[in-house]
């Protein structure tokens, strides 16, 4: 059997990650891609969180292909007719460190997978990755990973970094990882539609290169979990919903999950802005959501998860986090196989300080911290009645009837009263404090 | 004095280019020669004389198989005698490859499988497909000897004129290095898809070349004309004459119905002015979708046999 | 008999990916690939070394600009070619066919061993087809176009070619430029055991110095390069085949393309 140092599945943000940093401490690196090139299968919101990536590989963010510089956020709840919202702009989002930026994945990852070749990997498109092979296991236990099999040749390596997406396939063939079941996936729908720069910048009121984020909650996913999204890019946006694979499964009707997003488009409020472009990519993707309660154990004898297919992702109500520990977690991986394999011994516990690694970085803290999210957002009162409730509350402090109006603060009280003062909401705003 | 220089392996299109060279020369105020070489070259000649070609070159030597070294190095010897400014050659694929080496020769550029030649402002434009049929290019050529190798039928044959131009004997050139060994006609029958209003266009959606006969069917309940891309035809499951696209026929028809193609550019182009696309394909992600009016996703076994009989009930 | 062979490559940006913005063709982004025709001409290589029972093959290209090339060449590699040699100058940005040749020819004669120098019949976005003929010009080679079929015969190579009308099959000496149609053969699929030998392969690099030239401008200036545009329905009908099938004909009766 051909073997080399270490081999990659999946070239995303977590596989790319660790082939750059394998290759630039001189080992040998395949990165096996099932897509036609790196990026071509990936999909992302979004937005790249800097600050926790920024001191890894600080060389690459330099002339990353970033889209936008976020500069502003907004939240808008929707009711029925009514909607309100939140905007947030600091001359700290966009400053000289931005802490966010919009990236689209065909480009962005193209690029890494240059910067990884450059340094030496070996990326290889169009290869899917059918199966891990192990040594000596049964009994329930995995055995040791010893290489792959793809497109009927077997390729050995010292060490094997699943970094598949978040579905995980061979990892679950292989036990190394459970299914992720329906009740931690949603999905997203997502499509990316040109306008020049020149009206992006206009119609969201940024200044040039500035972008913005704004997400939606409500009757977007008609209650369910998940939200809405655009982001602006350079000369395009991304549009996309986000809906929980559990809640859909539990509508009375069955939803067409594809029309939330036309849906979407056109709501009132979404229509103006995408209007006049051109729609360039439609994607559907699943994300992770079971949160720190279903990573599983990250490390074993000769592999390691990276990414996704290691569950490292975070929904917090509507903003997903997966890109930055993608990238954090590819770092470690490849730090701790570099170490391993100085020191000789890639079995269990050489590469146990890849999960050590991961404990000390913001990755499994920020995990943990939010430990209680997933199951937070699984109250549908939050994506239905909430968003109603403040818009509506909100309209009924700027209306103005025929009759002669009560004062504002009674205004307030009274639909305060009605909706936010029961012994649901209450129970609701005690489950926040896990947040 | 300069000249415009035509040529062409094949008389007709030759004609073609005279009747249009003969135009240019008159407006840039040039001479029009025109090259015959091989077998039948001095009745070419007369014909080429006929239409308005005030010089032909004539080689006697024997330019079996038209090599383009020698085909060639007679060419830029003409074109070197007539000063030649333009070159215009037929592009069929002995033109095509003629005019590479020819512009090598002369130092000239090189625009071919041109399908519209403008003359714009004192200057030929060509238009010619870029990116497998994406896009039209349209190109300049900026050195003094300009090569141009156009399609077939891109200009209309002209009237004859009156006056004989001069017959030019051109030396023989060195004998190639290359021999006939033997030739045969290509097989298949010759279809005009341009002509034909309906057209079905069959690929590798199906599986095997007995099955083409669903294609055939189909065709027949549309009175149209069965076409294929060039997969099929590498296959010779159908003859060449049949494939559609930048290696194969570009039509107009009002409606062009693919079935089991993917429509990769080079495919579509060769109908993308069609009035109307339709195409049923199991993969709902196929370009062919993307230029569609009217899509069926689903298998063409169950699709085809269903579309036969409701036609057929109409 | 050993046989060297020389294969000129170019890679092109993925025909398939590129998209049409305000009918300008949008090349940011899009992966660089060995083209189509260029594969026939790698695995014709494989077939007639084979046949010869040994030689070389060398992967030939010329990269007009700083495109990173290294990667992409590498599917070549590994297809089997033995080498690659590269021809890579920031002064062939913008070259067309002259100058892509004369780099070419320059580069076969420094290579020196080369019996069979193949081409495609053209390449994947400009299929001009002038490239091959050019370069066998410069070099003072006979040249067969669009073989269908080739084989060593009598110390020299007899090809089949594809005419418009008819088929011609032709000999010739050695050495020999070749250009190749699609029907010729069925590359093979590229196995991964191959893309990592190919990793280990030699890769040579030449800029125009290396080669004696200076650098051949552009000898046509591009007008405009724009799509044709399009607009169309898009109309999937959904449903069972029946259904769907129905719907369909009834569009198309509308539009009166078929029926009375
Ligand atoms: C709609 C949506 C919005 C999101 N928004 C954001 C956001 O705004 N910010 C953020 O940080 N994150 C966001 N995320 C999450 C983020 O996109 C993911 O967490 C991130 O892409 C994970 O990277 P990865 O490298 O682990 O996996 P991926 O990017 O999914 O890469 C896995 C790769 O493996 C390949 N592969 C799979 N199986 C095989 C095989 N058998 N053989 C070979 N290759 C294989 C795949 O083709 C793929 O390229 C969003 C996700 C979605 C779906
Ligand atoms: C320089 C150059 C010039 C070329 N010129 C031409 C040209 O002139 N004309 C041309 O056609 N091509 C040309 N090509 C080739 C072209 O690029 C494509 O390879 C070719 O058109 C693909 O043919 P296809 O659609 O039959 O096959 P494929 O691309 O393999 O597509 C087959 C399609 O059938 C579908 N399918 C499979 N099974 C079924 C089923 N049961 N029911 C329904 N659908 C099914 C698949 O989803 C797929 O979309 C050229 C290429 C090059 C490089
Ligand atoms: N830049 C290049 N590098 C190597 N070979 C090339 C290059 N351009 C063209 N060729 C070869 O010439 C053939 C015809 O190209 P073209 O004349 O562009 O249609 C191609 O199929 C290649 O074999």
């Amino acid at each position: 059997m051909e073997r080399v140092d270490c081999i990659v599945v999946g070239g995303g943000l977590a596989g790319l990650a660790a082939a750059y940093g394998l290759a630039a401490e001189g080992l040998e690196v395949m990165v096996l891609e099932r897509g036609n090139y790196a990026g071509a299968k990936n999909v992302t919101g979004g937005r790249l969180y800097m600050d926790p990536i920024r001191a890894l590989y600080p060389e690459l963010w330099e002339e990353a292909p970033f889209e936008r510089a976020v500069a502003r956020e907004s939240i808008t709840m929707m009711g029925d007719g009514a909607h309100t919202t939140v905007e947030v702009a600091s001359d700290r989002f966009a400053g000289a460190q931005p802490q966010s930026y919009t990236v689209l994945r065909a480009r962005f990852d193209q690029w890494f997978a240059d910067k990884a070749a450059e340094k030496g990997a070996m990326i290889v498109p169009n290869m899917k990755v059918d199966e891990l092979l192990r040594e000596g296991g049964g009994d329930g236990r995995p055995g040791r990973v010893i290489g792959i099999r793809a497109g009927g040749d077997e390729i050995g390596a010292d060490v094997t970094i699943v970094a598949e997406g978040v579905l995980g396939m061979l990892a679950s063939a292989a036990g190394l990882r459970a299914e992720p079941a329906a009740r931690d996936s949603a999905l997203g729908f997502k499509e990316v539609i040109e306008l020049p720069a020149g009206v992006i910048e206009d119609r969201w009121r940024l200044n040039e290169g500035e972008g913005a984020a704004h997400l939606f909650m409500g009757t977007v996913t008609r209650g369910m979990l998940g939200g809405g999204f655009v982001y602006t890019n350079k000369e395009s946006i991304s549009v996309g919903v986000v809906v929980g694979m559990a809640a859909m499964l539990q509508q009375a009707e069955p939803v067409e999950s594809y029309k939330l997003l036309d849906e979407f488009k056109e709501l009132p409020q979404i229509a103006p802005l995408v209007k006049g472009g051109t729609v360039a990519e439609y994607s559907a993707h699943a994300i992770a959501e079971g949160g720190i309660a279903r990573v599983p154990k990250l490390f074993g004898d000769g592999y390691l998860l990276a990414g996704d297919a290691a569950g490292l992702s975070l929904n917090a109500l509507v903003t997903v986090r997966g890109m930055d520990f993608a990238i954090a977690s590819g770092y470690h991986a490849a730090r701790a196989v570099a170490t391993a394999k100085k020191a000789g011994d890639t079995s269990v516990a050489g590469l146990a300080r890849y999960e050590r690694a991961l404990r000390e970085s913001f990755v499994l803290k920020d995990l943990e911290t939010s430990r209680a999210i997933p199951r937070i957002v699984e109250n549908p009162r939050l994506f239905m009645h909430y968003p109603r409730a403040v818009s509506k509350l909100a309209e009924s402090v700027f209306t103005i009837g025929a009759q002669p109006s009560p004062r504002l603060a009674k205004t307030v009280w009274k639909g305060a009263r009605r909706d936010f003062l029961s012994l649901a909401t209450l129970k609701d705003l005690w489950s926040l404090r896990k947040m | 004095m300069a000249d415009i220089l035509v040529y062409s392996e094949k008389a007709d299109a030759a004609l073609e280019l005279v009747a249009k060279g003969r135009e240019w020369a008159a407006e840039l105020g040039l001479g029009l020669s025109a090259a015959c070489l091989g077998a039948g070259a001095a009745e070419a000649a007369s014909a080429l004389a006929a239409h308005g070609a005030d010089r032909i070159f004539v080689s006697d030597a024997a330019f079996d198989g038209l090599p383009a070294d020698t085909v060639a190095a007679a060419l830029a010897a003409a074109a070197a005698e007539a000063g030649a400014t333009v070159v215009l050659i037929a592009s069929t694929r002995r033109g095509k490859e003629l005019g590479g080496r020819v512009a090598q020769k002369l130092g000239a550029g090189c625009v071919s499988d041109v399908n519209a030649l403008t003359l714009e402002h004192g200057e030929l434009v060509a238009d010619r497909y870029a990116y497998g049929g994406a896009t039209v290019a349209r190109e300049v050529i900026t050195t003094a000897v300009k090569v141009f190798a156009v399609m077939p039928k891109t200009f209309a044959v002209g009237d004859p004129v009156a006056g004989a131009g001069a017959v030019v004997p051109l030396p023989a050139p060195a004998a190639s290095a290359v021999r006939v060994v033997g030739r045969r006609a290509k097989e298949g029958e010759a279809v005009d898809l341009t002509a034909a209003p309906r057209i079905v266009g069959v690929g590798r959606g199906f599986a095997a070349r007995d099955d083409l006969r669903l294609g055939t069917e189909l065709a027949d309940a549309l009175h149209a004309e069965l076409a294929c891309t060039k997969s099929l035809a590498d296959f010779e499951w159908l003859p060449e004459s049949r494939i559609l696209g930048l290696s194969g026929a570009k039509t107009k028809p009002d409606l062009y119905l693919a079935v089991g193609v993917s429509g990769q550019i080079q495919h579509t182009v060769g109908v993308s002015s069609a009035r109307l696309i339709a195409a049923v394909n199991t993969d709902k992600e196929a370009p062919i979708f993307a230029l569609a009016d009217y899509g069926i996703v689903g298998d063409l076994y169950a699709v085809v046999p269903a579309l036969v009989a409701k036609l057929q009930s109409l | 008999m050993s046989l060297d062979i020389v294969v000129c490559v170019k890679t092109n940006p993925d025909a398939q990916m590129i998209r049409i913005k305000n009918r300008e063709p949008v090349l940011e982004a899009i992966p660089y690939k060995v083209g189509d025709l260029e594969k026939n001409a790698l695995e014709a290589a494989l077939q007639l070394r084979d046949a010869a029972g040994g030689g070389t093959i060398r992967a030939l290209t010329v990269v007009e600009g700083d495109r990173k090339i290294r990667e992409t060449i590498k599917e070549a590699l590994a297809m089997g070619a033995d080498e690659a040699v590269i021809v890579a100058d920031p002064a062939l940005a913008g070259a067309d066919q002259a100058g892509i040749a004369a780099a070419l020819a320059a580069a076969v004669a420094k290579i020196g061993a080369c019996d069979v120098l193949l081409f495609g019949e053209g390449s994947t976005d400009n299929y001009s087809g002038q490239v091959g003929a050019r370069v066998a010009e410069l070099l003072g080679w006979p040249q067969i176009g669009y073989a269908k079929k080739l084989a060593l015969a009598g110390g020299g190579i007899e090809a089949e070619r594809s005419m418009d009308e008819m088929i011609e099959t032709l000999a010739a000496p050695l050495p020999v430029a070749v250009t190749v149609v699609s029907e010729i053969n069925e590359p093979r699929p590229i196995s991964l055991m191959n893309i990592l030998k190919a990793g280990k392969k030699p890769v040579t690099e030449w800029t125009l110095a290396d080669l004696g030239l200076d650098a051949v401008g552009a000898q046509k200036r591009i007008v405009s390069n724009l799509a044709e545009e399009q607009d169309r329905k898009h109309v999937l009908f959904a449903g069972a085949v029946d259904e769907q099938v129905d719907a369909f004909v009834n569009a198309l009766v509308k539009e009166g393309v078929v029926g009375r």
